[in-house]
């Protein structure tokens, strides 16, 4: 079934939910209102012109700064100055968060792709742990990189930081903070460093990466 | 965490005199650092002697921010970070990226590259499964298979060094192609006597010292039986959801590069020796996998076309336009996918990677339960997960 | 002994030694020597299981060490066993933990005084040799079980549990299976049993056209000292990929050391003790070596050569879950042994060999 279809049937089910289906670009998806996701989720298993029974990925997704020409940068993980400071983002965080669904139906072999967005400042879309198990897992880590909340989920804490872990790091406005756990994450180089940080020979590259012949 | 209380209702229970017998089920760690795990993976079982009541994997240990970095580097230099997902089979996470990029980026792949990049991958993929097998054998108290497996994987990487440079972790494939051409010392020929060489000896070497050796198929069979329902529902792919009866794999029903010129077969777990689902279902089906890997390769360097290697030169910039696109690919653990979403830069606004150990880990809370601690060890060994993928 | 005692006789001063004097020294010495043998036996076997385990492995074992195919690796190892740190848990029962080791080399050690070398080269002549084997080997469970509960690790718990089941389980079959071959001899002394083997390997009690049931017997013998060393597929209780190490987890240097030793230890007994009972003890093959090759050297190359069958089949085979390993015991073992030691009667009326 062509995906639009899919959308079709979707927005008989969930009526006014249904916010929209999009074509252009490498690959189509529908908006959904954070609200119905729930019902879509559960429409979209159990229908018989449908059956998605697998939930191939589940998306949290930081819309702050996007669009199609330039974007804040977000702090990389690696992002020290010379003197040590964390680069630091110049996001303020207003963006919406969001979460995509990608779903596949071994049954009938088509995909389809689910997004919802919610405010920064209430980002709670309902769970569809109970529609499909690996969700928990998947809604788990959105919860612990994004800070996207899960209502109904029944165990919603860290995946993959440690429970004290302040912040939410996948964030385009996340700071690195100061230390934790005792460690100092910031300051002057905590290293002391043998060899002296000084411009490399300018390289001639011309020939590109390409190993030596015979 | 408290322990619960837990009532054995037994034979003793049954007689009045003697009451109910009241015990604790005992908090074990199987912890970060253990021969078992696979890797740097805590899993938190609460026992009643040698059965599992609720087994609980903790994971974190190996994060290293990966989706982060995607979004602070360039697409290009990302496809070193990819490595390190599936370290066992690292040219396969390098070709879900460099394939995901591209379909964002709308960018061509020239025909050589393709093939390239499928020998390698499938390459990769035999050599994954042949740490599957020998740790598994391991984990079963088999120690020379692992000595065995380990050998013909030494092959494998030493192939792989002379294209790429790197034994174990590649950085080989760039969006747009592959880094470096195909060496021109007799690789092609080398590849293909490895290949004849592994077909022929070595998986009856395989299969006749540990595949259907009697005390290893009592272990593994109609032991943690996963269900179709189950697998689907969990999101197990690759090995694991074929172990289950089911006939998916994404390189023939979602091709991507060049696989639907290639013929292969797709093996699933029949449940020759116990039920279908079992662990030694998983194995075997790893074991035939790699026949069919294999197959490709030979048919891959067979038909080996000549041309350009790469579609963009090395020192050009990678732009995707804005938009973004789910691709995934079949790694050796299963379905890898990236969720691209890019904003016209160079650099990716998101990159999500959907790990296919992620998933299939997720089942052991389910089905490990009832297990014995023994059984336990055969099913993260039948997982094949590798915390590199999970932990990202 | 006697032989020692009487050496003793004839030693300058020998003469005046009382008896009481002559057997403690005889004791005393006989004692050094075993403890020597064992230190010796731990020594090479540590050595031939990674050569063998190398060369089943296609690859070499250590062949550096002593430039000859690393003989010395094992030297090497005790020297850099005896350096290290003697680490005792905090929270673990301190005289438990360390009497543990020292019970488990014991109950190994004990059990080799009643080896018969050669002909009247036994430590301890006891009517009751095969028994007292038996019975003295058993100490080893409980070392075992001290070590795994002071070392305050539920890993260590479960080597401990695991090991003291199947220990207990599989002395069983042990003992049932030489009962055939006590029935053959009709005395329970070790050095009647070997001389009652003598006149080459068509006399060995082995030989299944005597008596089929001591063939099978000795194969119930052989599968449950493999169990009973926990080696092989039978090594649950310290089952690297589960436990760690089962319960000598938290065991270092020196300690760890008895522990290994005792494995060694119990792997040469046990091996001798199926030379003995089974494959005709110091009797050569053919015999006309007998008079070439010392009876103490035959003993010693058979049960090298068991050793070293029991090693191949260590490194070939995969492990026995628990619960399989005690379902083999109690249910087909037992039974196995049990219909031979019956049959084995039946046989010897029916062919008068009483």
């Amino acid at each position: 079934m062509e995906q639009k279809d899919i959308y079709e049937l979707l927005a008989e089910k969930i009526g006014a939910a249904a916010l929209g289906f999009t074509e252009a670009g490498v690959e189509p998806w529908a908006d959904v209102a954070p609200d119905g996701i729930a019902a879509a989720a559960l429409f979209l298993r159990d229908d018989a012109r449908l059956q998605f029974n697998q939930l191939m990925c589940l998306s949290g997704l930081d819309w702050d700064g996007y669009d199609e020409n330039g974007k804040g940068k977000s702090v990389a993980i690696l992002g020290y100055n010379d003197d040590g400071s964390v680069e630091s983002s110049d996001r303020v965080g207003e963006g919406d968060l969001g979460v995509a669904y990608h779903l596949y139906s071994h049954e009938l072999k088509h995909k389809f792709t689910l997004r919802v967005r919610v405010p920064r400042a209430t980002p709670n879309v309902p769970t569809v742990s109970t529609v499909w198990a690996t969700a928990g897992w998947h809604e788990r880590e959105a919860w612990d990189m994004l800070g996207i909340h899960f209502p109904g989920h029944q165990d919603l804490r860290r995946m993959l930081l440690e429970e004290s872990w302040v912040g939410h790091p996948l964030r385009k406005d996340y700071q690195m903070p100061e230390q934790w756990d005792g460690v100092q994450l910031k300051g002057e180089n905590l290293i002391a460093n043998p060899f002296p940080v000084t411009e490399p020979d300018p390289v001639d590259n011309s020939a590109g990466d390409q190993p030596a012949e015979g | 965490m408290a322990t619960e209380e837990h009532k054995v209702t037994k034979g003793w229970a049954d007689q009045d005199h003697v009451g109910e017998v009241k015990s604790e089920l005992l908090e074990l760690n199987m912890g970060p650092q253990h021969p078992a795990t696979h890797g740097v993976l805590r899993l938190l079982l609460h026992t009643d002697g040698e059965i599992v009541y609720k087994v609980t994997p903790v994971l974190g240990y190996l994060h290293r921010c990966a989706e982060k970095i995607a979004e602070g580097v360039n697409y290009k230099q990302w496809v070193v970070y990819s490595d390190r997902f599936d370290y066992l089979a690292p040219m396969c996470c390098n070709h879900a990226y460099v394939t995901a990029m591209e379909k964002v980026g709308g960018l061509e792949v020239p025909e050589r590259a393709e093939h390239i990049r499928v020998a390698v991958a499938e390459l990769s993929r035999i050599a994954s499964h042949l740490i599957a097998l020998a740790t598994f054998g391991l984990d079963m108290g088999a120690w020379t298979p692992l000595l065995y497996c380990f050998r013909e994987r030494e092959e494998i990487l030493n192939l792989l060094e002379r294209i790429s440079g790197g034994r174990m972790l590649y950085n080989y494939m760039v969006p747009g192609g592959v880094r470096y051409d195909i060496p021109k010392d007799n690789w092609v020929a080398d590849v293909l006597d490895f290949i004849t060489m592994l077909e022929n000896k070595k998986l009856d070497d395989y299969n006749n010292l540990l595949s259907y050796n009697k005390i290893f198929v009592e272990r593994l069979a109609d032991v943690a039986v996963l269900s179709k329902e189950d697998a689907f529902q969990y999101g197990c792919t690759g090995p694991v959801l074929r172990g289950s009866g089911v006939q998916f794999d994404c390189r023939r029903d979602d091709p991507y590069s060049v696989y639907d010129r290639f013929d292969f077969d797709i093996p699933v777990g029949l449940g020759e020796m116990g039920t279908v689902g079992d662990c030694w279902d998983r194995y075997m089906v790893r074991v035939r996998e790699i026949e069919q890997s294999c197959r490709i390769v030979r048919q891959a360097l067979e038909t080996l076309p000549d041309g350009a290697y790469q579609s963009i030169e090395l020192k050009k910039i990678v732009k995707a336009p804005a938009g973004a696109a789910y691709s995934r690919t079949e790694s050796s653990k299963g379905e890898l996918g990236h969720y691209i979403i890019s904003d016209g830069g160079q650099t990716a606004f998101r990159n999500k990677v959907r790990s296919p150990s992620f998933c299939n880990l997720q089942v052991m809370e389910k089905i490990g339960v009832g297990l014995m601690v023994s059984d336990l060890v055969a099913l993260v060994g039948s997982l094949d997960i590798v915390l590199g993928e999970i932990d990202r | 002994m006697e032989i020692l005692t009487d050496l003793f006789r004839k030693m300058p001063g020998g003469d005046g030694m009382s008896d009481q004097a002559l057997l403690i020294t005889g004791a005393v010495v006989m004692a050094t020597l075993m403890f020597i043998v064992m230190a010796l036996c731990a020594i090479i076997f540590t050595w031939m299981e990674r050569k063998v385990a190398g060369f089943i492995q296609n690859r070499y074992g250590p062949m550096r060490t002593g430039r000859w195919h690393g003989w010395a690796q094992a030297v090497a190892d005790m020297l850099k066993i005896l350096g290290k740190e003697d680490i005792i848990p905090a929270e673990a029962h301190k005289w438990l933990f360390m009497t543990g080791p020292i019970l488990v080399l014991l109950g190994s050690l004990l059990a080799w005084a009643a080896i018969p070398w050669a002909p009247g080269f036994v430590a301890a002549d006891l009517d009751l040799g095969l028994f007292y084997i038996f019975a003295v080997s058993s100490l080893v469970i409980l070392g075992l079980l001290m070590s795994g509960w002071a070392s305050n690790n539920k890993w260590a718990l479960y080597g401990a549990a695991r090991g003291a089941a199947q220990m207990i389980s599989y002395e069983i079959p042990l003992a049932l299976a030489t009962i055939p071959v006590v029935m053959a001899t009709g005395s329970l002394n070790t050095q009647d049993i070997v001389i009652a083997q003598q006149g080459g390997i068509w006399n060995w009690n082995i030989n299944p056209v005597h008596n089929p049931f001591l063939f099978i017997a000795f194969v119930m013998y052989f599968i449950a000292s493999i169990a009973e060393t926990n080696r092989g597929p039978f090594d649950m209780p310290e089952t690297e990929s589960e436990l760690v190490a089962g319960y000598h987890t938290e065991y270092t240097g020196m300690r760890f050391a008895f522990f290994f030793l005792s494995e060694y230890a119990n792997l040469f007994l046990v091996s001798l003790i199926a030379s003995m009972v089974f494959l005709g003890g110091w009797w050569a093959p053919l015999p006309f070596l007998d008079g070439i090759v010392p009876p103490a050297i035959t003993f010693i190359i058979k049960g090298v050569v068991m050793v070293f069958l029991n090693m191949w089949i260590r490194w070939t085979l995969p492990r026995v879950r628990v619960d399989q390993l005690m379902h083999l015991c109690w249910k087909v073992m037992i039974p196995v042994s049990l219909i031979s030691v019956v049959g084995a009667g039946f046989w010897m009326i029916l062919f008068n060999q009483v």
